[in-house]
């Protein structure tokens, strides 16, 4: 058995050490926000909080997360950055057919604990791993900046 | 001045230039054995008073001959280069492209058309001792022969009766395209008189039985020099640099000498062990490329009093510094990207990196997802020449470990050879204590060698 604290509770799960914390999260757990996109860590949709950074649950080995708290889009609002960039992705309409989105919400919302007021060179390094296919980087940017600056 | 005296002068002066010649031969084109570094006295096995170097170590000895050659063909590593990617271990097919042209490696298995069903033991101690295939035609150097040599004579059979266990696998290999002279076969025996010592593992008396252990597993089996020390202009290992480390296959496989800065000197006997025998150490780096294959194939499989004798013997190799090579950067790099990427770097670079990258390895270099894709500390992105950075952007990674598979995406089908020459310099500045300047023609050279 494997033991994860994730969105602040424990969860013990029979899986191999060595299966991807994705796999976990949405076939074993149910928790199916995260979402499969490439499979090796190149376009950003697994993307999940350990400790508040952003990692790639598709290639995060289960065994290997050990006491590390996991975050995923499910419990992102329990936490004030992520409340904050939810709110500006609604305002703005960010969203257009939403696939990426998980993924954009985890990786702009460990931005913002990293660096609170990111310019636009900030954004487009923090960014750059989350692909969307409908385009939405524009809205996607506009919506961090109104984040950073809400209270 | 009598004539006498004057002829007794001539003819020591003769004598002078032909003992300068000798020495001379000896020194620059045969050069020192392996071993010769050590010193000392060897004595036959039966002579030497601890335990014999050769063999399976004493928690294996037990075990049948097939599972005692099991293990020696492991330590032997065959199957790396008996086996092309994807294909059946031991069918042989895997091409060495070297200047003179492309050799492919034979298949060993027990097949009786296309491997090595129909040979005797006499048949296969000779092709590794001497490098004389069973028609009497001469193999190239590129099967370490000249390592293989040193193996005791039932190690080599116990070796065989393991193949011999295995499925035949009927594949013939490509014939070598290599140019003339190369192609001519009969040379090697001249090769093999220079540099072949022709003889079997002797004990060195004044070292200990770990340390002969450890150098019959590194010289006779595991052949670590066919990499790691540099070649003279035949192709032989030059032993004066021994383990200082050299460029095979387009991969730079690094000094592995005692070097504090440079080499492996400053690592300690954990570290070295958890290199050996998984491919990474904490703060030391991940093996990629060749010492990967090296280590999931053969050192991951070696016992713990193995390890513990290469570690022992690598320690009392000479230190020979790598000028080239800076002293590894521990820290890691500013969590910001804005922060810590030095001034004059393709602007690329940092691009790529933060779609591609960034997510495993972290801008830090501290990987969040695994302690293998960590870039802090490794030699690779401590190496301005960015060969093995490079290498490993353009070919990925897939490594069965004994821990599991472990995958980096290959990025060579992806990027151009700029946007990658762009990439692996941008990694070393960030991540490195020296820059790099690869170029692309560099990178397309790399692509060339594949």
């Amino acid at each position: 058995m494997i033991n994860l604290r994730i969105n602040g509770d424990m969860r013990a799960v029979d899986v191999p050490g060595d299966m991807p914390l994705l796999w976990v999260l949405r076939d074993i757990l149910g928790l199916t926000g995260t979402k499969f996109g490439c499979g090796i860590a190149q376009c950003g949709a697994c993307t999940v909080h350990l400790d508040g950074i952003p990692v790639r649950s598709c290639l995060l080995p289960v065994g290997t997360i050990g006491e590390r708290a996991i975050t995923t889009i499910e419990g992102i609002a329990e936490t004030p950055n992520g409340a904050k960039i939810q709110k500006a992705w609604l305002d703005l309409e960010v969203i257009q057919c939403g696939y990426c989105q998980s993924g954009q919400i985890m990786s702009a919302t460990a931005l913002l604990n990293v660096t609170p007021n990111p310019d636009d060179a900030d954004i487009d390094a923090a960014m750059a791993g989350n692909i969307c296919r409908c385009g939405t980087y524009v809205r996607i940017r506009e919506a961090i900046k109104q984040a950073a600056k809400s209270v | 001045m009598t004539l006498s005296s004057n002829g007794m002068l001539i003819r020591t002066g003769i004598l002078a230039v032909i003992v300068i010649v000798v020495v001379a031969f000896f020194w620059f084109v045969v050069g020192p054995g392996p071993l010769d570094f050590a010193g000392g006295k060897t004595v036959a096995i039966a002579a030497y008073s601890g335990a014999n170097p050769t063999g399976v170590p004493v928690e294996f000895a037990k075990d049948d001959l097939v599972t005692r050659g099991r293990y020696l063909t492991q330590a032997a590593d065959c199957q790396a280069c008996h086996t092309t990617e994807g294909g059946l271990p031991f069918a042989g097919g895997r091409a060495f492209k070297t200047p003179f042209g492309t050799l492919y490696s034979p298949n060993i298995t027990p097949d009786r058309e296309t491997g090595i069903g129909t040979w005797t033991d006499a048949d296969l101690l000779q092709a590794i001792h001497q490098g004389i295939s069973r028609d009497g035609t001469r193999l190239y150097p590129a099967f370490p022969y000249a390592a293989y040599t040193y193996l005791a004579d039932a190690d080599v059979l116990a070796i065989k009766a393991y193949l011999f266990s295995l499925p035949a696998v009927h594949n013939a290999p490509p014939a070598n395209s290599l140019a003339f002279p190369y192609n001519q076969r009969w040379l090697m025996a001249i090769w093999s008189f220079l540099y072949n010592p022709d003889q079997r593992f002797q004990p060195n008396a004044e070292r200990s039985p770990e340390w002969n252990r450890g150098a019959y597993l590194a010289e006779a089996l595991g052949h670590c020099g066919d990499c790691h020390t540099p070649r003279n202009r035949l192709q032989a290992l030059d032993n004066h640099r021994k383990f200082a480390g050299t460029v095979v296959q387009g991969w730079r496989a690094y000094n592995i000498t005692g070097d504090q800065d440079t080499g492996v000197g400053a690592w300690n006997n954990a570290e070295l062990t958890s290199y050996l025998s998984t491919g990474h150490a904490t703060g030391r780096g991940t093996a990629s490329g060749p010492m990967a294959e090296a280590v999931d194939l053969s050192l991951a499989h070696l016992s713990a009093t193995d390890h513990a004798a290469i570690v022992a013997y690598l320690r009392s190799v000479p230190a020979i510094p790598s000028p080239d090579l800076p002293a590894p950067k521990a820290e890691p790099a500013p969590a910001a990207p804005k922060l810590g990427t030095p001034a004059g770097i393709d602007s690329r670079g940092q691009k790529l990196f933060a779609g591609a990258c960034a997510g495993c390895h972290d801008w830090t270099g501290v990987s969040p997802l695994s302690p293998l894709a960590t870039l802090t500390g490794g030699r690779a992105v401590n190496d301005p020449s960015a060969a093995n950075v490079a290498q490993i952007i353009l070919l990925g990674a897939l490594r069965q470990t004994i821990q599991g598979v472990s995958i980096m995406p290959a990025f060579g089908s992806a990027y151009s050879d700029v946007e990658i020459a762009a990439l692996a310099n941008y990694v070393v500045a960030r991540f490195g204590a020296k820059p790099s300047a690869i170029t692309a023609e560099e990178i397309a050279e790399l692509r060339r060698m594949q």
